[in-house]
């Protein structure tokens, strides 16, 4: 606890300090660094966080490059004029995470037209290509090998429990297509509830409940994310009936791992949050000095087991 | 042939509930005439001329406009007809230029687009301005900037837009200076000189020799009689406006002479009113008479915290005391029974008993929690008194008839049992049976040893009900009358003395 | 206030409004009846329904919305309204899990946390109303935001864990078979009705929504009661946050993201009159479980989320409808 407080301070002690050397303009060392701005969707989100962890991480393992670091709070209409605000304080290159799949080919043309790099980070959209690069996993390809996973624990065929995130998000219509995508190859396997819980563990909970009483039989509940993954868990567990069910997540987020390593949470699904943000930037960054970068650049998503969890344990310390 | 009528209004009636507010008036207005019409509040003035603009529908009668026959049902069919009028109460669109103001719903377009021409607008506005002579308004400004006396003629300037026929002017010098009333008095004669006839509502008696040709007095809503303005002298007006022989009997003997209860020394709150000075005694009722916007409710306020004075004294039983809220004011042992039954008397949505309980809910409490079994004794004991009509305690006051809200609202004040009420317009709106009721509590009380103040428009109440009467004028203590000294003519003289002092200080 | 409208007499003298029995029955019981009326048809549609083990479960489900409706039930009887308690929930569960972590304070001092930080931004919101007069949906706007941000900014944006079994048992535990959150939520809920109709300070607040320039002159200290009443829903929304973070076993900053509008429309549907003035506890409570049972029952049909929230907005849309006629009526 105190640490918590005294991490607490120290925070604001930087924020002030940190806000206080805006004001000297140029940095010690002379140098001229590279600007880049970076639009994210929601500085509350939690796996966002460590993906903006990442970045400031490479930035300050690069030392060359100042970010700019905006957040749209999820709100398409802003992201894109703090883009055009990107654009005309003449940043030397662009990352962003788009809030959503249909404005940000809008952005990436404006950006385009006045010819700074432009890196899409996280998320797909129909257009691409239009960018300077991709980099990120393919959301789908997470609800495949979450959902194989779960197959490969069920022997091929059982009831399917799915729980969605928020509506129209383009993580909750993927990840959930990729799990029936695998469970149309498995003939004895049914998606027997369907229901969304917006990515959050008390809604999860709730929704787990609910699911419970209705007495349907449930061999394995799949959730687009850890949160309600973790939900789930602690309502089966209430009911005496986590045994028997298998959990799975997706993100591997270190409350999820803590789940995995006790067997309670038997299928996760890493999406590097850290690999993502320190890749874009270093991207941003290449296209920023004019070099020649890969158009997409696919951070790979894993596969975390109650077998393999130490190795993402580690990777948070 | 033509008239030389451009109005006659003739066996009007109109009832609502429980009240009769015209019985079979008349009035005639001549083309290029300025004819006041006078008479107490309630006379029913207001009645008639919202009849006139379609806002109400007479019950019975006729008007001829112009030499037609005409039945208004909404104002903007009156404006068509001819008939513009300037309320009292002003009501412009405070974020609107002058211009928008006047011109608002009949604004200059291009075409037909829809799109309004603002410097044809503002074109026309200056001409009217000029034709009236206007030089002190910008039509661009913004209505929120202007004083009070320039929205008055805007409104007045706005009413002459519409180049009507006949104008009703409702109390239109009520906020402006001389200067502009000499100003607005010269607009008035140019307009007669197109033959426009004006219909003058006022209660300053000053006014009429300069301005009318004609007057009529209304009372009771009943028609007095009309006559030329030059046959008419101070003291015949005022017997018009309140002969009469008071409606009720008031049974009462003088208050013996006890101490003090209360008494204010040289009180003012700027704008309203000014150095006023007298005091209650224990057993005695003080009436305050004055015309509306003479700032008798205002004072009752001032004293009862509701609004701080600028300068003087209160003092309850010889002691000074500083009311900053009313809750001070409760605590010196003072209960007010506001004017405004609706707005600042009840609450509406809840029931008889908590609307009852609801100052001295102290008194019930005990370690925190109300004993609702003395509440409940309490209460029937007093709608036994009063006789409140409501089948039981959890009624909703909004229920209730008017007197029946108001016998609650009284039992609000006597539960807490303070030794001074004021009570302001205790029987406005209310019908006879209950009215009668209320004055012989009032007595009751007086009787008891409290100290009453009552303010009331009718005259016959205060003069029936106090042993003394202030009377008030604009703000100005115009004097006080012993109850052997009082009758309507002297306190219509003495409330409408006002004037004379504001043109002395000012 | 003294020179306004002269003529009041719209009431004739012929005394009270005539209703029909089923009419007075439905005003005073209606939702009640919608109640009965929903668990009946969710038994019909899905006899799973109907056990015990399910109510308790709507019940513990609803706690905290409930805690949160009954203390905004006090501000929208005031006429005011309280957009805040969502974010003070979060607010209040990441500095409660700070003081909840395994083997660090006892048990007394989370609570007291989580009562203290709701009731700081409730005594923040009834300050900046009360005394410094500006609306209440703007206070409370500027606190939601406000109490998000703090929240994200204490925690970093992610999740406290590590909480300790006895404060988990606050949210998780049952003492006599029945859930801690119901024995919680019951608490809340008499402490409350005692407050609201036994209690000055009850009669006051009724007094302020009804009419509060007559309150006034009646003596009530109008600011001091708004205040308190801000301080109370912050408080309750202290509690609830606590209870979320201990069922969850997880300090988030994200948590309660919208349940200000679930409590506003508990209320609402509970009968309590967005004019001022009206409302009761009960009705409150019976509000939540609407909400409760709806969403329970749908789950249990599997009915999609998307119609769920449609159900939800018709059923607010139609509350509302009910308290507009009552009030046409006088």
């Amino acid at each position: 606890m105190k640490k918590k407080v005294l991490g607490f301070m120290v925070m604001m002690l930087v924020l002030t300090s940190a806000l206080a050397g805006c004001g000297d303009g140029g940095s010690a060392d002379g140098e001229e660094k590279l600007k880049i701005g970076v639009a994210l969707p929601d500085f509350d989100d939690k796996w966002l966080s460590y993906l903006q962890d990442g970045m400031t991480t490479y930035e300050e393992e690069a030392g060359n490059i100042e970010g700019i670091y905006v957040d749209a709070m999820n709100d398409a209409a802003k992201q894109m004029s703090q883009v055009e605000t990107f654009i005309s304080q003449g940043v030397d290159a662009i990352a962003i995470v788009p809030v959503d799949t249909e404005s940000v080919g809008t952005i990436v043309d404006m950006a385009n037209g006045a010819d700074i790099p432009i890196v899409v980070v996280n998320r797909v959209y129909e257009g691409i290509e239009d960018a300077t690069a991709y980099v990120g996993g393919n959301s789908i390809d997470s609800g495949i090998i979450q959902m194989e996973e779960v197959a490969k624990l069920l022997g091929g065929k059982g009831n399917i429990a799915i729980m969605n995130g928020t509506p129209g998000h383009e993580a909750e219509i993927k990840r959930t297509e990729g799990n029936k995508q695998v469970i149309e190859e498995n003939p004895d396997m049914q998606v027997v509830l369907e229901k969304n819980a917006d990515f959050d563990r008390a809604k999860g909970m709730t929704l787990m409940e609910n699911w419970l009483q209705s007495g349907d039989q449930i061999d394995a509940v799949v959730a687009n994310n850890d949160e309600m993954a973790i939900g789930a868990i602690m309502a089966l567990e209430a009911a005496g009936k986590l045994d028997g069910v298998v959990v799975a997540g997706i993100d591997g987020t270190p409350d999820a791992l803590e789940y995995v390593e006790s067997g309670k949470l038997q299928v996760s699904v890493f999406q590097d949050a850290a690999g993502q943000g320190s890749k874009g930037l270093e991207v941003a960054a290449k296209a920023a000095q004019g070099e020649e970068v890969e158009k997409m650049n696919f951070i790979d998503f894993e596969l975390i087991t109650p077998d393999n969890v130490q190795t993402y344990v580690e990777k948070w310390q | 042939m033509t008239s030389p009528y451009i109005l006659q209004m003739s066996d009007i009636s109109k009832s609502f509930p429980g009240v009769k507010a015209l019985q079979n008036v008349k009035l005639d207005v001549k083309k290029g005439e300025v004819h006041a019409l006078m008479g107490e509040n309630g006379a029913g003035k207001s009645t008639l001329m919202k009849i006139l603009i379609g806002i109400y529908t007479a019950d019975t009668g006729s008007v001829v406009f112009d030499g037609e026959k005409l039945s208004i049902s909404n104002v903007s069919e009156a404006l068509d007809k001819g008939i513009s009028m300037i309320h009292q109460e002003l009501n412009p669109v405070p974020e609107m230029t002058v211009a928008e103001n006047i011109f608002l719903g009949r604004e200059p377009t291009y075409g037909k687009t829809g799109i309004v021409n603002q410097k044809q607008l503002i074109r026309n506005t200056k001409e009217l301005f000029e034709r009236l002579n206007i030089t002190t308004i910008n039509p661009k400004a913004k209505m929120i900037d202007l004083t009070v006396a320039k929205m008055q003629l805007v409104e007045i300037a706005k009413a002459v837009s519409f180049d009507s026929k006949l104008i009703i002017m409702d109390e239109p010098t009520s906020a402006i200076t001389d200067k502009e009333v000499a100003h607005l008095f010269d607009i008035i004669r140019s307009l007669q000189k197109k033959d426009v006839g004006i219909i003058y509502i006022t209660h300053k008696m000053e006014e009429l020799k300069q301005i009318a040709n004609t007057l009529t007095v209304f009372r009771d809503g009943q028609y007095v009689g009309t006559d030329s303005i030059d046959n008419m002298s101070r003291e015949r007006l005022i017997e018009m406006m309140v002969g009469r022989e008071l409606s009720h009997a008031f049974d009462k003997e003088h208050a013996a002479r006890h101490e003090v209860a209360l008494e204010v020394k040289n009180l003012t709150k700027e704008g309203k009113f000014y150095d006023v000075n007298f005091h209650v005694r224990k057993g005695e009722v003080l009436g305050i008479a004055g015309l509306m916007g003479s700032g008798r409710s205002e004072i009752l306020e001032t004293i009862f915290g509701v609004m701080q004075a600028d300068a003087g004294d209160i003092e309850v039983n010889g002691q000074k005391k500083k009311m900053r809220t009313p809750k001070d004011a409760i605590n010196a042992g003072i209960g007010l029974l506001t004017e405004d039954r609706k707005l600042t008397g009840c609450f509406l949505p809840l029931s008889v008993r908590d609307n009852m309980i609801m100052v001295n809910i102290n008194k019930y409490t005990k370690n925190g929690i109300i004993n609702q079994k003395r509440i409940e004794d309490d209460c029937e004991d007093q709608k036994k008194k009063m006789n409140i009509k409501t089948p039981n305690m959890d009624q909703l006051i909004s229920n209730l008839s008017g007197g029946n809200q108001q016998k609650v609202l009284i039992g609000r004040w006597l539960l807490h049992n303070p030794d001074i009420l004021f009570l302001d317009e205790p029987t406005r709106g209310i019908d006879i049976g209950a009215k009668s009721e209320i004055y012989n509590l009032i007595f009751e009380l007086a009787k008891q040893g409290k100290a009453i103040i009552i303010v009331s428009s009718e005259m016959p109440e205060v003069i029936g009900l106090s042993d003394r009467i202030v009377v008030m004028s604009e703000g100005y203590q115009t004097g006080e009358l012993d109850r052997s000294d009082a009758t309507q003519e002297a306190i219509m003289e003495l409330a409408t003395r006002g004037e004379l002092i504001k043109r002395k200080t000012s | 206030m003294s020179n306004l409208s002269t003529v009041t007499n719209n009431t004739s003298d012929a005394g009270l409004h005539k209703e029909s029995k089923a009419a007075v029955l439905f005003k005073k019981y209606g939702m009640l009846i919608i109640l009965i009326a929903l668990i009946a048809l969710m038994t019909a549609l899905e006899p799973n329904f109907i056990n015990s083990n399910n109510i308790i479960n709507i019940v513990r489900q609803m706690a905290v919305i409930g805690i949160v409706a009954i203390g905004v039930t006090f501000v929208i009887i005031t006429s005011g309204i309280d957009l805040s308690s969502g974010s003070v929930i979060a607010l209040t569960s990441v500095i409660v899990a700070t003081f909840a972590q395994e083997g660090t304070y006892p048990l007394i001092v989370a609570v007291l946390a989580a009562v203290a930080v709701g009731a700081a931004t409730g005594v923040f919101n009834g300050f900046l109303i009360a005394k410094g007069n500006i609306a209440p949906f703007i206070v409370t706007l500027g606190m939601m935001t406000a109490a998000r941000g703090l929240a994200l900014l204490f925690s970093g944006g992610r999740p406290i864990g590590g909480l300790s079994d006895s404060f988990q048992f606050l949210g998780q535990g049952m003492i006599l078979g029945i859930p801690v959150p119901i024995i919680i939520f019951a608490i809340i809920g008499i402490v409350s009705y005692v407050l609201l109709n036994k209690t000055k300070f009850g009669k006051y607040v009724y007094a302020i929504g009804g009419n509060e320039q007559a309150a006034m002159i009646a003596g009530v200290n109008v600011t001091k009661v708004k205040i308190l009443v801000y301080s109370y829903a912050g408080l309750l929304s202290g509690l609830a946050g606590m209870i979320l973070t201990a069922r969850i076993a997880s300090g988030q900053p994200t948590a309660g993201t919208m349940y200000e509008l679930d409590a506003i429309a508990a209320a609402v549907i509970g009968g309590t009159s967005l004019t001022g003035g009206i409302g009761t506890i009960g009705g409150t409570v019976i509000g939540a479980l609407i909400i409760g049972v709806m969403n329970n029952g749908l789950d249990l049909m599997n009915v999609s989320s998307y119609w769920q929230q449609i159900l939800k907005g018709v059923i607010i849309t139609v509350a509302v409808y009910i308290d507009a006629r009552k009030h046409k009526k006088k």
